[in-house]
């Protein structure tokens, strides 16, 4: 275990992009191609340091920042590499600051790598936390905008040099809207920075330690697997999770709905839990598991699939008929379980008005 | 000879809105909401000062204002009233210096009454020209692209305080990025783009275009309390032709990309019995086509629908069977007849399998 994250190096990034695509519970993009850019910034002497949470100075000027788009594109149409920059840019002279730190709206997935590479390019510390504990759909998602940040002026960068800058909206949900709009002209991908937040705020509202939480996570799988010991088992204990069933996948069934990619997948459990059957709901990231067609967990606690072997993780775009998963519920943080985050995180937003959430813990 | 115009007072509203309606040929929407809007914003601050583009400093900083979406939505979507002011202020703030002036994008349709509105309630002047002589369906098809003058910076605003400033690579994705935005705004947002020095103005506009559409506007009216149909008239003062007279037998339109896309045919009455004309529009009318395919006239030359007894203009949206009508013709402006322009607004960059001729070879 790492005591306090103070820099992320070369030796970090592998651990931390399993870390987080774990964290991603089945989306938020895949975080290798940021990761493959952080070890170019490295290499040419640039560094990453890394502010524990705790010691952030109150009064400074903090930006979340990451990619916006449909992971999937990302891929494909590989980023220029400045996108999150030149939108960091915008919004400081929009705002006519100088930003101090960067953070990150979502651990989960690649964002949890674009503040790192945009921290190296810009000489910048990125702080040990994110908006979210895990990966969301929406920006609006994200604990800055639940607890009272708004997210405008933001501003977002294309690989062409395009800079739209979003001045005012009337709330962070039609910021999104517009976003979605003006990503999809991008080539729906892009880079997106958000209104500078306060220290003072930063610290109150990020999920604490999430950079350090994902980087234990990648090392005690990479680990385990080197050892021949239980990937699975570790990842559990590491994070106070729950196996929720071995199984393997009987029914797959996913489409592309307004954007996001939408479906389900019915399992038919093995080992230990040979007698039940297992069904997870996913809209880009995995939502709700059920055990017999009862709800178990669900959002915002995080639903992880892992290929039941290696212990890695398992994005909704890679799986497949057949495939042997292990399915497992982690605790969200309690700043995305308040009575304010269930409203925009909670199973009724996702259209789930039948679902009450209980906390994993408890069932 | 046109009367260069020095003032427009409220009385002139209703020839402006005329003339707009008319070099919007078929499309840029109904004037009537900006003339509404003008029409207050003048009875609050008085008469708006039009300035020749000449009498200009090298350095004034000149603001083109406009409304960006569909047509059809602004009237039923009826703009709040400040949005467009809102998108001044925000471009005025971005460039770190106020507006010396205002201008017009876009001569025909709603854009021709809006900017006089943002510049009655401004306290600015108003330039006497514009970006396109006429009405065009993107923002980029105007003079201004063509002499180097980027749309960018822009700022955009809407009723529900949504506000944005656009910084794009050209002007082709400014209008891209735009749309999106519009569509996403509901269907209409105001504009503020294309800033320009004086002497960039100089040298990029079009000229005249605000005396061209009020004396448009003057002799419709005059000739339709004369009980003439203005066509005569319109055709001896602009240079203009009257190409096809008929009854609209058949439109076919359709909304295709945010655009209204289609054809209609017109069977010839009295002079013109026997033959048809078939016109194909894009919000505005692009190609006028005779009985046996070969063109009559073709974008940016203008083509406009006029009614047959009042000479009222007729657009694209509410053109409708049996209307009884006069396809008239206008040269454009010179600009668009260069490679550049035609490469901007010419029928190829239509989707016309076909090489730009002039109105006037086409009808010798």
């Amino acid at each position: 275990m790492t005591d306090v994250l103070r820099e992320v190096t070369d030796a970090d990034l592998d651990a931390i992009e399993i870390g987080a695509a774990i964290l991603g519970t089945g989306g938020g993009g895949n975080p290798y191609i940021g990761k493959l850019r952080c070890r170019e910034e490295l290499k040419k002497g640039n560094r990453i340091p890394v502010i524990p949470l705790a010691e952030v100075p109150d009064d400074w000027l903090v930006v979340s920042l990451g990619g916006i788009g449909a992971p999937v594109v990302g891929v494909e149409k590989i980023e220029e590499g400045e996108e999150c920059l030149r939108a960091l840019r915008a919004v400081e002279k929009e705002m006519d600051v100088k930003v101090d730190a960067l953070i990150s709206a979502e651990i989960g997935g690649a964002n949890s790598m674009e503040p790192m590479l945009t921290a190296a390019q810009a000489g910048l510390p990125v702080i040990d936390g994110d908006g979210m504990g895990r990966a969301f759909p929406e920006m609006q998602m994200c604990t800055w905008s639940i607890y009272g940040h708004r997210e405008a002026p933001a501003a977002m960068a294309d690989e062409k040099g395009s800079i739209v800058v979003i001045r005012d909206t009337p709330d962070d949900v039609w910021l999104e809207r517009i976003a979605r709009a003006v990503v999809v002209t991008m080539g729906a991908a892009a880079g997106l920075a958000t209104q500078p937040m306060r220290g003072d705020f930063v610290k109150r509202a990020a999920v604490p330690s999430t950079i350090t939480q994902a980087l234990n996570l990648g090392r005690a799988v990479l680990l385990a697997n080197e050892n021949n010991t239980d990937p699975v088992q570790t990842v559990i204990d590491q994070e106070n999770g729950k196996l929720l069933m071995t199984g393997k996948i009987v029914d797959l069934e996913r489409h592309l709905k307004g954007g996001f990619s939408v479906g389900h997948i019915s399992l038919e459990g093995f080992g230990a839990f040979e007698r039940d059957t297992g069904r997870i709901d996913l809209q880009n990231e995995f939502l709700v598991f059920r055990r017999n067609d009862i709800v178990e967990v669900c959002v915002p606690d995080l639903v992880v699939v892992l290929d039941s072997d290696t212990g890695l993780p398992i994005t909704t775009e890679m799986l497949r008929y057949g495939q042997r998963i292990a399915v497992l519920g982690l605790p969200a943080h309690k700043l995305m379980r308040s009575a304010e985050a269930l409203r925009v995180v909670g199973p009724a937003a996702f259209g789930y008005d039948d679902i009450t959430f209980v906390p994993m813990e408890g069932t | 000879m046109m009367e260069q115009i020095k003032t427009i007072t409220r009385a002139d509203m209703a020839d402006v809105a005329l003339g707009g309606a008319f070099l919007g040929t078929g499309g840029g929407g109904d004037p009537y909401i900006g003339r509404l809007m003008a029409e207050q914003a003048i009875d609050a601050n008085g008469p708006v000062t039009v300035l020749d583009v000449e009498d200009i400093d090298d350095d004034a900083l000149i603001v083109p204002v406009a409304m960006m979406g569909a047509p059809t939505v602004m009237l039923e979507k009826l703009p709040r009233g400040d949005e467009a002011i809102a998108a001044l202020r925000s471009l005025e703030s971005v460039l770190g210096r106020k507006a010396t002036a205002i201008f017009c994008i876009e001569a025909g349709g709603l854009n021709s009454t809006i900017p006089i509105a943002v510049a009655a309630t401004a306290g600015l002047p108003i330039i006497d020209g514009d970006g396109m002589g006429r009405a065009f369906p993107e923002l980029q098809m105007v003079s201004m692209t063509m002499f180097g003058v980027h749309a960018c910076p822009m700022a955009m605003a809407d009723e529900k305080g949504n506000a944005l400033v656009l910084n794009t690579v050209d002007n082709l994705s400014t209008e891209k990025f735009a749309r999106v935005i519009t569509v996403e705004m509901g269907g209409a947002g105001m504009i503020a783009l294309y800033p320009m020095t004086g002497a960039q103005a100089k040298e990029a506009i079009l000229r005249g275009s605000l005396s061209l559409i009020t004396n448009i506007g003057r002799i419709i009216g005059s000739e339709q309390k004369a009980n003439r149909n203005p066509a005569d008239k319109l055709a001896t003062n602009l240079n203009g032709m009257r190409l096809f007279e008929g009854r609209v037998t058949d439109v076919d339109r359709r909304t295709e990309g945010g655009f209204a896309r289609g054809q209609a045919t017109i069977e010839g009455l009295d002079a013109y019995q026997g033959g048809s004309m078939t016109l194909r529009f894009q919000n505005e009318f692009l190609m006028a086509e005779r009985q046996d395919g070969t063109p009559s006239a073709m974008t940016p030359d203008l083509i406009c629908l006029l009614d047959l007894e009042t000479g009222q203009p007729i657009t694209t949206e509410t053109m409708a069977y049996g209307y009884r009508v006069i396809v008239f013709g206008l040269p454009c402006d010179p600009k668009w007849r260069t490679d550049a322009g035609l490469a901007l607004v010419g029928p190829r960059y239509f989707g016309y399998d076909i090489d730009y001729q002039t109105i006037e070879n086409l009808n010798m």
